[in-house]
């Protein structure tokens, strides 16, 4: 049996609210060369751009101005992908085979609808396993934007790791007030922060600060988000698990904002995640030599519904 | 492309990653309809799956019948024939 994750390109997508930092922050990850050997898609949504430049160091570039690929420039997008893993076939050894793509998307873009592009894609799904998503946050405008844009608080929702910059001129009280209620919005995402793309420490026992309400900008953003953590036993029934989480994602979708876990199956340990309703192939992760705890735990994050509610509807799927 | 569904041999849906082995896969497409006919009693609409074709095959009781690829595409049609998702936390 071939992996069938071995072989396929990762892709790392950077979002951000617009002026969050990300090309700041991009290009220090890449002086760094955090990223190793990579190749970087820029995209902006104006048509004048100016990231490219900043990017200079990068080795290998593309840069789609002129529409977001979340949305009007999809096909660029779709385009680009497919002219990279095309280039790729046929070099055969990894080292000097290209690993490793970082989108940096722009500023209006959703980082959940890239998601989405590659899932519905037919060749993008086999070629391309989408390892994280980055999201910068500024800390010093982010509060506002936060209240009054919907899309800011959808990038947000979609991170795997937020990234605070700006840190170094904002309030403290307002940095508590954001890690607050950014944990509300995204309660499984690591929280970091930065300095020109340079790590900061930040405190990691959150202050006693409540998280700033947030007006509802829809019916959906009205209920607060939590996640629960459902424990599938020792040896998990990833049939009736998945028949179950299929029909929830397909009747809920607009309500579960994520879900993410490992799980162990005879094909080895599968990472099992999903942004709204696209939920990607999942990744087999190498062998563990001890068991690992957080197995057989999946996070489900959203709201409109209990942990209870979950726990017993998987029952009656599992019996 | 299977010549009795017409799909193409997709790369697997993510729900269907949990096998290794062909047996392993026939073994839990057989568990798959298992916990399906029960998730879908009082519905009207059945799934089978007989192991032959890579699909599953939906009916509802006025004999409407489809194929369908995976369990995303079942739980759609589910829903047409039925007038709504089927929702599993009201199970």
């Amino acid at each position: 049996m071939t992996d069938p994750v071995e072989g396929r390109l990762r892709l790392t997508i950077l979002g951000g609210f617009l002026g969050s930092g990300k090309t700041t922050w991009l290009r220090h990850q890449l002086h760094q060369k955090a990223f190793g050997a990579v190749y970087v898609i820029v995209n902006e949504a104006a048509n004048a751009p100016v990231d490219d430049a900043l990017l200079g160091a990068a080795d290998n570039i593309t840069l789609l101005a002129g529409a977001c690929v979340c949305c009007d420039g999809q096909q660029d997008l779709q385009r680009a992908l497919l002219k990279l893993c095309n280039d790729r076939t046929g070099v055969l050894g990894s080292s000097s085979r290209l690993e490793n793509i970082v989108l940096e998307t722009s500023g209006l873009a959703d980082p959940a609808a890239i998601l989405s592009l590659i899932q519905a894609h037919p060749i993008l799904i086999r070629q391309i396993v989408v390892v994280e998503i980055v999201v910068i946050v500024d800390a010093q405008g982010a509060l506002g934007q936060l209240q009054q844009e919907a899309l800011s608080r959808k990038q947000i929702e979609a991170a795997d790791r937020l990234i605070l910059t700006k840190t170094d001129i904002a309030a403290p009280q307002d940095i508590a007030a954001l890690r607050a209620t950014l944990r509300s919005l995204a309660p499984g995402a690591t929280q970091l922060a930065a300095s020109f793309g340079n790590a900061l420490d930040l405190a990691n026992s959150l202050p006693d600060t409540p998280p700033a309400s947030l007006p509802p900008l829809s019916d959906l953003d009205a209920v607060p988000i939590h996640a629960s953590q459902l424990d599938l036993g020792d040896k998990p029934d990833w049939t009736a698990f998945t028949v179950w989480l299929s029909a929830l994602l397909y009747a809920r979708g607009d309500q579960i904002v994520r879900v993410k876990g490992v799980v162990g199956t005879p094909a080895g340990r599968l990472l099992l995640q999903s942004v709204r309703r696209s939920v990607q192939a999942p990744e087999i992760l190498p062998k563990a030599d001890t068991p690992v705890d957080t197995d057989n735990t999946v996070a489900v994050i959203g709201h409109g519904f209990t942990k209870d509610q979950l726990v017993a509807s998987l029952a009656k799927f599992s019996a | 492309m299977c010549s009795a569904c017409g799909f193409p041999a997709a790369p697997g849906h993510w729900t269907e990653a949990g096998a290794a082995t062909p047996h392993g896969r026939l073994r839990e497409r057989f568990r798959r309809v298992q916990v399906l006919q029960k998730a879908l009693k009082g519905t009207g609409v059945t799934a089978h799956d007989g192991g032959m074709i890579p699909s599953i095959q939906v009916m509802s009781l006025s004999g409407a019948q489809i194929i369908v690829p995976d369990l995303e595409a079942l739980w759609g049609e589910v829903e047409k024939l039925c007038g709504r998702a089927l929702d599993p936390l009201e199970l």
